[in-house]
């Protein structure tokens, strides 16, 4: 039996725990690049780094049956590189996953 | 992570290729209401050229036509002929482009006003469409005209209704009665300004050329530029981040973008970067001025008097699609 009164409340503790749900903040830039011929590349960045990419792109590629790798980036971080055009897949896959939110992918590219 | 795996459907695998270009746009676009407008004629667009394979059958009847209609290209069905006559389609293009090819942007600002619901009023629509459609086209807005008037009709009786129901009574009157009283009294003394009068902006689409394989040729770059009233090189960023390549003016002012693209691929980027960097954000006229203030572009609109900030460009994380031992070499 302890006494309630005695314990350590910390004040922050909503606040910190008030974004565990929603872990991704900020844009998730989906882009398309071009390569020789028809083939394209999907690039995927801005995600957050609290989740680990390496798992999500062994899913994305078991899912779009494509090839794909994280690429570390001095300035942009983490980013997903797929092959091919997945960015409607990445972006219905992402929201489904809940990784995130409609409003937060942004779509570059033609 | 594999109880994750599992909830992934498999079914969203099996999506045509091809389709995918159309409706991500279209799906993604941010502000679902406000590209309602839009989205309508789009299908209006597509259901017209729908009819166009039949016409363009008649007319490959006389090979002299045959050219003016290859501008439809970008049809998957017609590939192979296009390339076949490219150079027909290049020397046909610039003349023909002229006079066939008119889109419009047609907006009525300040009926969004009326009745204080802004989105479902206003009305852009960038159909990079040509002049045969044109007829229907007329069609559709003199429909969409005489809707608007019935509205009108019907909020000035619902204004003239509400206006009076408070005078005699007791009661106090409401903020919607009171909206609707001075929206009423604003209609009434300057009928020109307030009862949505129709803007109709003619935008020519863009004329895009394939150079060889790999390179793409915007020839009208500097002519829209003009028309947007932006200066080349903001677009030019803008277009070739949003691309994710390279490309420079040339010296007949013909945009050159490494890569292959199609007008309408070209057209759905230059329809983002009117929405975000043209149209005011908030009446959405787009009669707008991009100024520069400490790094930031500011968006100023010459109707409302808006004043926001727009989004930087840039072009993010690029991935290596060059080969790697040039680049080496390049940096070594």
């Amino acid at each position: 039996m302890s006494i309630q009164n005695l314990n350590t409340f910390d004040p922050f503790a909503d606040a910190i725990k008030g974004s565990e749900d929603d872990v991704q903040d900020g844009l998730v830039h989906i882009r398309i690049q071009q390569r020789n011929g028809r083939k394209t590349l999907t690039t995927v960045q801005g995600l957050s780094s609290e989740y680990d990419l390496k798992k999500i792109v062994r899913a994305c590629k078991k899912e779009f049956a494509c090839n794909g790798t994280v690429i570390e980036h001095p300035e942009y971080g983490e980013v997903l590189q797929l092959q091919g055009d997945q960015r409607e897949n990445i972006c219905q896959w992402l929201t489904k996953t809940g990784l995130a939110k409609p409003d937060q992918l942004k779509v570059h590219g033609f | 992570m594999t109880e994750e795996e599992s909830i992934f459907d498999p079914t969203s695998r099996k999506k045509k290729k091809k389709k995918k270009v159309f409706d991500l746009d279209a799906g993604l676009s941010d502000g679902g209401g406000e590209r309602e407008g839009g989205d309508a004629t789009d299908s209006q667009a597509t259901d017209k050229e729908n009819q166009e394979p039949a016409r363009n059958q008649e007319n490959d009847m006389d090979i002299d036509e045959n050219s003016l209609d290859l501008e439809s290209f970008g049809k998957k069905k017609k590939k192979k002929k296009t390339k076949f006559n490219l150079d027909e389609l290049d020397s046909a293009l610039p003349d023909t482009g002229g006079k066939t090819l008119e889109g419009s942007i047609s907006n009525d600002a300040g009926e969004g006003a009326e009745d204080g619901a802004v989105e479902d009023n206003f009305e852009l629509d960038m159909d990079f469409s040509q002049k045969k459609k044109r007829k229907k086209k007329k069609k559709d807005l003199d429909v969409l005209v005489a809707e608007d008037e019935k509205e009108k009709a019907e909020d000035k009786e619902n204004a003239e209704d509400e206006s009076v129901t408070w005078t005699g009574t007791d009661r106090d009157y409401t903020y919607d009665e009171l909206l609707n009283r001075v929206f009423e009294i604003m209609r009434d003394k300057n009928p020109d300004m307030v009862a949505g009068k129709k803007q109709k902006f003619v935008m020519r689409p863009p004329q895009v050329v394939r150079i060889g394989t790999k390179k793409t040729s915007f020839a009208n770059f500097t002519e829209i530029c003009k028309t947007l009233h932006r200066q080349p090189k903001h677009l030019l960023d803008f277009l070739l981040a949003e691309l994710g390549t390279s490309g420079s003016v040339d010296g007949n002012n013909q945009l050159i973008i490494k890569g292959r693209f199609q007008q309408k691929q070209i057209e759905n980027v230059l329809r983002r970067y009117i929405k975000e960097y043209v149209t005011c954000h908030t009446c959405r006229s787009p009669d707008t001025i991009l100024q520069k203030d400490t790094r930031l572009f500011f968006l100023q609109c010459e109707t409302c008097g808006s004043r926001c900030s727009v989004a930087s460009i840039k072009s993010g994380f690029q991935a290596v699609t060059g080969k790697r031992a040039a680049i080496r070499a390049k940096t070594a």
